[in-house]
């Protein structure tokens, strides 16, 4: 069913490249280079140059200079004022890869209830999740809202990593503009990534024990393999062939160092979790994530391991009401040292680069830069994190990451300093073409003009779900839409619980998910529901138990 | 449990400042600590009273009247007050960032120690209640578990600080409702084998059968490796590693039970495959088959008084220590809550009341005994020259209820100091103010979401408790 879906969607997708790619031919040939002349240079790779020009052709940089001239057939941008920098790179993404299906409403019943996984490795000896060889360019799909919003905030270029599992699968580096899959790809595999988060299939391994066990058993696996093949190869006569696995032959170059580990880990237990891990197996390993990064310093600096720094900071997300709890010193804590970390790593030798950490709003990606030098990272360092680091790290400073002839031409061009809150991108240029920019502003005004005509979901509901055994619930639910996207939170039987992933349709079809709490037992919930006016109607999908269904009210006038 | 969590915020959250000055060490290491003058319930050889304990190097360097310390040791007065040796809890699912792996019958590869949480404030209040060591078990979800670590509660410090230098590997064993699944079953999750008490015995003993055969692969593999170098070696294999170090005596087994007829059933697959058992966990009807335990050279490590909360839980009486005691069996009181934890000095006093145990032997049931079940008794567990000085001031008797911790000391080195406890509250105040102030930490401007609630059905009793937690506990 999700294999069905997956090949619709791309299939779907497919027919727009082929038309665009038609279009193209026909401007391709009018327009190979660009010239910006008169700008700023922040070379990153040297001194900036105060007043240059840089020359496109081709998708690739082919001079700059203070005293390049722009070429008769380049197209040439005016760039008094502006200031040119190499593309933006976020270091860790899920750009263009899609989200895991929902799971289908379908019958109860003993042993069924699994999540629909997104994405599978066709036969592999290992489950769903525990599969190294699976490869993000497989399931990479140009377009859609997500590149659009990171291009519009300078971003030219990403790693990007399948979603879930304990091994999610291979990285890609993409750039963030192409029309098919294979030209987005800059480098493919970077990195293998490492979730550590419990399979929720019903499988082993569904605790953070297991997955430490699981992982250690799959390197041993992979290293006997390996070492049985070899035998295998000098005498096959006399040897039992050894069995091959795709999923363990995946890890060879993990284990010659050849292949770095990008290990998801943000608290300083997780990080040393992760080290102990590196240690025990001699990986090469990236930290992603990295949020009390500063605490470990000093083994990071030690064990040359770098850091995948998440640009999302912490904040208080609660509302201000007079019964809730102080919040603990130690939450508090950490969200104030958050921006402390880049400037302490760079302070320690770490290494790092700035990711967007899946942050909702891409414009916060170089707020927070800002945020992190305002408490104590020096510009420059701020701009090699997210330019020529992440391009080190990943293996791609040879052909990105600062402004030099022959790399690939990925820039994002400013008025006022990248840094500066006044600033304003102007122009993105991926692989060497220009990208339609919608300003943020425009599209924000936007999506709240939508949502004021819309915003049917936002409100308190109550909701009474009758379940199949018969028992009634009653659960409140405080919403808040914005244009299609819905967030808030459950109170009542099913226990407190923030909604995620909700989404709207403009005919009222609503979406979320939220971790609910039925009988003792914490489950993973679905709730999908039709609004109209005051009303909704809809089911709720427990894992392993049939649809409750539910009718939802909401006095008038309970908007928010 | 979680109840508490509002009121006890501030206290606990001392215990990170606390742990966070500098220095404090170095000084620590540096110095010899005398305390004076005090009550001590010395566990192994009676109470010595107006005695001095002598500190040096975070051993115990001297005990006795008028002990001499250098010039610079930091001397403790504690005339009035009463000094016995730090708390050890047999039993703890506590600093844990998951308690079962509930997937498969066997999880003998699951590892504790790959999951432990230093920053857990439950930690703190342990201390505060005379705790310096715990067992850290598995949960007792699969007839066979995973692999439990002991730790000393050094609070603020790193993970491999909290590890017992030399204390024995050992392993959670299950029997009886929890793993044949009777009163729960996760989330996503088919019913699963076993389903009863002959299905559990037979897991236990298909492991063991796997285990024999594996160890005969590699002890043939070894044999025939010396003068054939092309020969594939068999698989490593980590969920029967651990039951070959059963097999060979080198790890403890811990076993979850409460009913007779399968402490027995689980003596005699021991028996039949040469291994021991190191303590029966729960043990609610220990007292039927006290001989029995006590033939087989097991400990017990049993709850106060704490039953009923389902059938295989019906038939405890409070006299389980007494007489499993009295048939010469090591007895422990565990808590197997972060809640009872704080107060295991009570469950051990409450021992005295039934069956007329002596004082002695309520102490030793939260020190020495636990400290033997777990192998380390040549370490801590008594007030003894040479032993760790792990070593909690109390202002009065430990088995009163009115008796509070004064400090708690785990090498030498003071983690829990109720003096300082209480003249830090004020800085941790101005601390919370100056927080609140900062950007992160107000709230968003229009809207935000409503605060969470406490969870509202938290289970009556803690065996399982842990149940709930699975992969999906949230600390």
């Amino acid at each position: 069913m999700a294999a069905l879906t997956i090949t619709a969607a791309l299939a779907a997708h497919a027919a727009i490249p082929f038309a665009r790619a038609q279009e193209q031919q026909s401007t391709t040939g009018v327009i190979s280079a660009y010239a910006i002349t008169g700008a700023r240079i922040v070379t990153v790779s040297g001194a900036n140059i105060e007043r240059g020009t840089i020359v496109i052709r081709d998708g690739l940089i082919s001079a700059v200079g203070a005293s390049t001239v722009a070429p008769a057939d380049a197209r040439v941008i005016d760039g008094a004022g502006l200031t040119v920098y190499p593309g933006l790179i976020d270091s860790n993404t899920n750009l263009g890869i899609p989200a895991p299906a929902p799971s289908p409403a379908r019958g109860g019943g003993g042993g069924g209830g699994a999540q629909t996984p997104a994405i599978s490795s066709p036969n592999s000896a290992q489950p769903v999740g525990l599969q190294p060889e699976i490869l993000a360019t497989d399931f990479i799909r140009p377009g859609g809202d997500q590149l659009e919003a990171a291009r519009n905030a300078g971003i030219t270029a990403a790693l990007t990593a399948p979603r879930e599992g304990v091994f999610l699968g291979q990285s890609a580096l993409i750039n963030l503009a192409g029309d098919t899959p294979q030209e987005m790809i800059v480098r493919s595999p970077v990195a293998l990534h490492v979730g550590f988060t419990p399979l929720r299939t019903g499988g082993y391994p569904s605790s953070l024990m297991g997955v430490f066990s699981a992982l250690r058993q799959m390197l041993l696996d992979a290293g006997r393999l390996r070492d049985a093949n070899a035998i295998y190869e000098r005498t096959p006569r006399g040897t039992r062939r050894p069995v091959q696995d795709k999923s363990l032959v995946a890890l060879f170059p993990v284990l010659a160092r050849e292949m770095p580990v990008v290990m998801y880990a943000d608290t300083e237990r997780e990080i040393i979790r992760a080290l102990d891990l590196t240690h025990e197996f001699n990986l090469k390993t990236i930290i992603a994530g990295g949020l009390e990064s500063w605490k470990v310093s000093d083994r990071l600096r030690e064990s040359n391991v770098p850091v995948l720094l998440s640009l999302n900071f912490p904040k208080r997300t609660t509302a201000d009401v007079p019964e809730a709890d102080p919040d603990p010193l130690r939450v508090m804590r950490q969200r104030v040292e958050a921006p402390k970390t880049a400037g302490r790593l760079a302070t320690a030798r770490v290494r790092f680069a700035f990711q967007s950490g899946a942050m909702t709003s891409m414009s916060d990606f170089l707020a927070n830069a800002e945020k992190a030098i305002e408490n104590g990272l020096a510009r420059d360092e701020a701009l090699r994190a997210m330019t020529i680091r992440p391009a080190e790290i990943l293996g791609v400073a040879d052909r990105l990451g600062t402004i030099e002839v022959g790399k690939i031409a990925n820039l994002t061009v400013t008025r006022g300093d990248i840094f500066d809150k006044k600033a304003s991108i102007t122009h993105v240029f991926i692989d060497g073409r220009p990208v339609d920019l919608k300003p943020a502003t425009e599209k924000e005004k936007g999506a709240a003009a939508a949502a004021s005509s819309t915003a049917m979901a936002s409100g308190t509901w109550t909701l009474k779900v009758k379940s199949e055994a018969g028992t009634d619930q009653t659960v409140t639910m405080i919403l808040r839409q914005e244009g299609e996207r819905v967030s808030g939170s459950l109170q009542g039987d099913y226990g407190p619980a923030q909604i995620s992933g909700g989404s709207i349709d403009a005919s009222g079809n609503l979406r979320f998910t939220a971790r609910v709490t039925i009988g003792g037992q914490t489950t993973e919930a679905t709730f999908t529901a039709t609004i109209t006016g005051n009303e909704m109607r809809g089911t709720v999908q427990t894992v392993g138990s049939s649809p409750a269904s539910f009718v939802g009210t909401k006095p008038q006038n309970s908007d928010e | 449990m979680r109840k508490l969590i509002a009121f006890i915020l501030s206290f606990s959250l001392l215990g990170t400042a606390l742990a966070q000055q500098p220095g404090r060490r170095a000084q620590d290491e540096a110095t010899e600590t005398l305390i004076r003058n005090a009550t001590i319930l010395t566990v192994s050889h009676g109470t010595l009273q107006n005695s001095d304990i002598l500190i040096r190097k975070g051993k115990i360097a001297a005990v006795g009247q008028n002990l001499k310390a250098s010039q610079n040791a930091r001397v403790i007065d504690a005339s009035g007050k009463y000094v016995m040796p730090g708390i050890i809890d047999c039993h703890s699912h506590t600093m844990l960032d998951a308690v079962n792996e509930l997937t498969y019958s066997v999880t003998s590869m699951a590892r504790i120690r790959d999951v432990l949480n230093p920053t857990d404030e439950a930690v703190y209040r342990a201390l505060a209640g005379g705790v310096t060591t715990a067992n850290l078990l598995h949960g007792s979800g699969n007839p066979i578990g995973g692999q439990n670590t002991v730790v000393k509660f050094k609070f603020g410090r790193p993970i491999e600080e909290f590890i017992f230098p030399g204390a024995p590997p050992g392993i959670k064993f299950a029997l009886g409702e929890n793993p044949k699944r009777t009163n729960f079953n996760p989330p996503g999750q088919g019913r699963r084998y076993p389903a009863t008490r002959m299905g559990v015995e037979e897991v236990i003993r298909d492991a063991f059968v796997r285990a024999r055969d594996y160890k005969a692969a590699w002890d043939d593999y070894r044999a025939k490796s010396h003068n054939n170098k092309n020969l594939i070696p068999p698989r490593r294999d980590l969920e029967l590693e651990p039951l070959v170090e059963v097999l060979e005596g080198k790890r403890l087994v811990h076993a979850h039970c409460y009913r007779a007829d399968e402490i027995l059933m689980l003596i005699n697959i021991a028996d039949e495959f040469g291994f021991k058992i190191r303590t029966f966990q729960h043990a609610l009807e220990g007292y039927k088959v006290a001989k029995e335990i006590a033939r087989h050279g097991a400990g017990a490590s049993i709850f106060a008084d704490f039953w009923g909360y389902k059938i295989e839980a019906y038939d405890a009486i409070p006299y389980d220590a007494a007489i499993l005691t009295r048939a010469g069996v090591s007895v422990s009181v565990n808590s197997d809550s972060d809640e009872r934890m704080r107060r295991l000095n009570i469950d051990a006093a409450k021992m005295m009341r039934y069956g007329d145990m002596t004082e002695e032997e309520a102490l030793k049931m939260i020190t020495m005994n636990p400290a033997w079940q777990l192998g380390i008794q040549d370490r801590v567990g008594s007030i003894d020259v040479g032993k760790d000085a792990d070593i909690t001031i109390w202002d009065a008797h430990p088995l009163s209820v009115y008796s509070h911790v004064e400090t708690t000391m785990i090498d030498g080195e003071i983690f829990f100091d109720r003096q300082q406890d209480m003249t830090r509250r004020a800085e941790m105040e101005r601390e919370r103010l100056a927080l609140e102030k900062a950007e992160p930490n107000r709230p968003p401007e229009k809207g935000g979401t409503p605060p969470p609630r406490p969870r509202a059905n938290i289970s009556a009793y803690s065996d399982d408790d842990d149940q709930w937690y699975g992969g999906q506990q949230e600390r």
